[in-house]
């Protein structure tokens, strides 16, 4: 079975002279079909850790292993093709192409992973998100709940084997958040996606399969 | 999926503006260059229309056909076909009460311009419209010499006045001046005691020709410098604008080239659609103004021009999208927009 593993991540950012240590050696494991939750409080390290995992960033230090490849080592171009190939990503905030419509921002993240047009799974995907009736509007019409179910329609419908999503439920409502993550449940079962997610709200963690919690740079045991 | 169309469909008045200010300056570029060539053909077309090939001038003339003075011996042994020696003196003739200005120009026998016997003079046909017909007689002022009007040629002139061809004694007579001042030959680079000039350089050689020229070919050069930066500068407002956009297509694995391409695609729509228009209406500008207007817009002066445009579009935009490589995904995501 194919894994995601963090061995060891340290990350110090220099800012002038001094030196601040944000990760201090995180080992982390994802497995597919599973949601694997990060908390902590704000300043721990979450996002750091997930940007680096994601190849949003270098690890100062560590290894990153997928597919037997050590992604830290990799350079950027094919660094690129695993993001664009492999990976899922979901944010905050939607960051939808402001100029392409629901099933548009579909079909460009299907090119930009090398797929093929399917017109069938972007239809599946977005009646599985509710968003059928709204495929054709621009991200300027859509509600914020919608704005985000079409960002979560877009982060799977290349079918990646890693989902990372960072705090994807914070612009919501708690009614929203928990359509979003009844979504992001139902895919990662669905599809044997390996998803990181990391979040503020402990409500959210009944979705989750393992909760990890972060505290000052390391993952508490 | 062509991203680029899509975004300019989708923000179109952006993209209008950044067109239409195109099209303004590259149809004042065209309207402009019309202008130059016209003028500069108004004022040299005896010249402009002989064949590219040699102009000699005397080597103490230091580039000045009036200060020239080529011997005899040496007319003698360069002329033949296809060279020969030409002399201009700005001058007048009157009939009646009125007086015309006139470029003289004598010639020897292989030349292309008109060789009237003695008593006779071939006008530009613009003279025409001046109210002189063949059969007149002018009258040399100030030798009170009579000039019979053989005939007119068409599109003869030199420093802004329609040429007069005379006969070698006339003008012997009328500026005292024997000798020939300039040497045309289509193949002889080097005569001894002589300096070579193309045709251009001997045109740029005449001090109110250069002068006229270089104005409006500076004018011509600053639009197009313009047209450059106004891309440049849109196009890095757009980019600016778009960080955070390129930083999650980049997040998620879109190419930089491609975004690159995306700028490229619309630089390019954009100057071809403004430039076809702005070169159409250059040419109807050519056909519509009125005759007196010395307006000449050749259509491979239009295609040169516009080849520029597109050059300079593409040097531009290329320049202000540089900063996209410097883009980080994770800064985009961070900024938290959209
Ligand atoms: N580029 C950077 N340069 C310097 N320091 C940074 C940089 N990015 C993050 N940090 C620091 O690293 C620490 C961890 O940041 P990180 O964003 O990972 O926290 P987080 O756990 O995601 O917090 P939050 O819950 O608020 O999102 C913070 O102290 C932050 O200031
Ligand atoms: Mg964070």
């Amino acid at each position: 079975m194919e894994t995601f593993h963090l061995k060891n991540i340290r990350k110090t950012f220099k800012n002038g002279e001094v030196e601040e240590e944000v990760l201090k050696g995180v080992n982390l494991s994802l497995r597919p079909g599973e949601i694997t939750a990060l908390t902590g409080a704000s300043g721990s390290g979450k996002s750091t850790l997930l940007t680096i995992a994601a190849g949003l960033q270098e690890t100062s230090e560590g290894e990153i292993s997928f597919k037997g490849k050590n992604l830290a080592d990799v350079k950027e171009e094919k660094l690129r093709k695993v993001r664009a190939e492999e990976f899922g990503f979901i944010f905050q905030s939607s960051h939808l192409v402001p100029f392409l419509t629901v099933e548009e921002q579909l079909f460009m993240m299907l090119e930009v992973a090398g797929k093929k047009k399917e017109e069938e799974e972007v239809t599946a995907i977005l009646s599985k998100v509710g968003l059928s009736h709204r495929r054709k509007a621009y991200p300027s019409s859509l509600s914020g709940g919608e704005k985000q179910r079409a960002a979560i329609a877009r982060s799977v419908i290349h079918r990646p084997s890693v989902l990372f999503a960072d705090e994807p439920t914070a612009s919501l409502d708690s009614k929203k958040s928990e359509e979003v993550m009844q979504l992001l449940e139902d895919m990662t079962k669905e599809r044997g996606m390996a998803t990181l997610l990391v979040t503020h709200e402990t409500e959210m963690l009944s979705y989750a399969d393992r909760v990890v919690h972060m505290e000052d740079g390391k993952i508490l045991v | 999926m062509n991203m680029a169309l899509k975004e300019m469909k989708k923000n179109k008045t952006r993209f209008l503006i950044i067109g239409a200010v195109v099209f303004l300056i590259s149809l004042l570029t065209f309207l402009l260059s019309g202008l130059a060539n016209g003028l500069s053909e108004d004022n040299m077309a005896s010249i402009r229309n002989l064949p590219e090939g040699n102009f000699h001038l005397t080597e103490d003339a230091e580039g000045s056909y009036t200060r020239s003075n080529l011997d005899e011996a040496t007319v003698q042994s360069a002329t033949g076909q296809n060279n020969y020696a030409f002399s201009v003196q700005m001058g007048g003739l009157e009939k009646s009460e009125r007086k015309y200005s006139l470029a003289f120009f004598n010639s020897t026998s292989a030349s292309p311009f008109p060789q009237p016997d003695k008593g006779e003079v071939v006008l530009d046909s613009s003279v025409k419209e001046e109210g002189v017909s063949v059969g007149d007689t002018l009258t040399h002022p100030q030798t009170g010499e009579e000039l019979e009007v053989t005939g007119f040629a068409d599109n003869e002139r030199f420093s802004h006045s329609p040429a007069a061809f005379v006969n070698q004694e006339e003008f012997s007579s009328m500026f005292r001046i024997e000798d020939f001042q300039v040497l045309y030959t289509e193949n002889e680079k080097d005569i001894s005691g002589l300096e070579t000039f193309s045709k251009s350089e001997f045109l740029s050689s005449i001090p109110s020709y250069q002068a006229e020229q270089m104005t409006l070919s500076m004018i011509l050069w600053f639009l197009v410098l313009i047209s450059g930066m106004l891309f440049a500068i849109f196009f890095y407002m757009m980019n600016v604008q778009k960080t955070g956009m390129f930083g999650i297509l980049k997040a998620i694995g879109v190419r930089t080239r491609r975004l690159f391409y995306m700028m490229w695609v619309q630089m390019l729509t954009i100057t071809s659609l403004a430039v076809l228009l702005s070169g159409l209406a250059g040419q109807t500008a050519g056909v519509l103004l009125p005759e007196a207007m010395p307006y000449d817009l050749p259509i491979s002066t239009t295609l040169a021009l516009a080849v520029v445009f597109l050059v300079v579009g593409f040097i531009g935009s290329t320049f202000s999208g540089l900063r996209i490589r410097q883009i980080k995904p994770l800064e985009a995501i961070q900024q938290g927009e959209g």
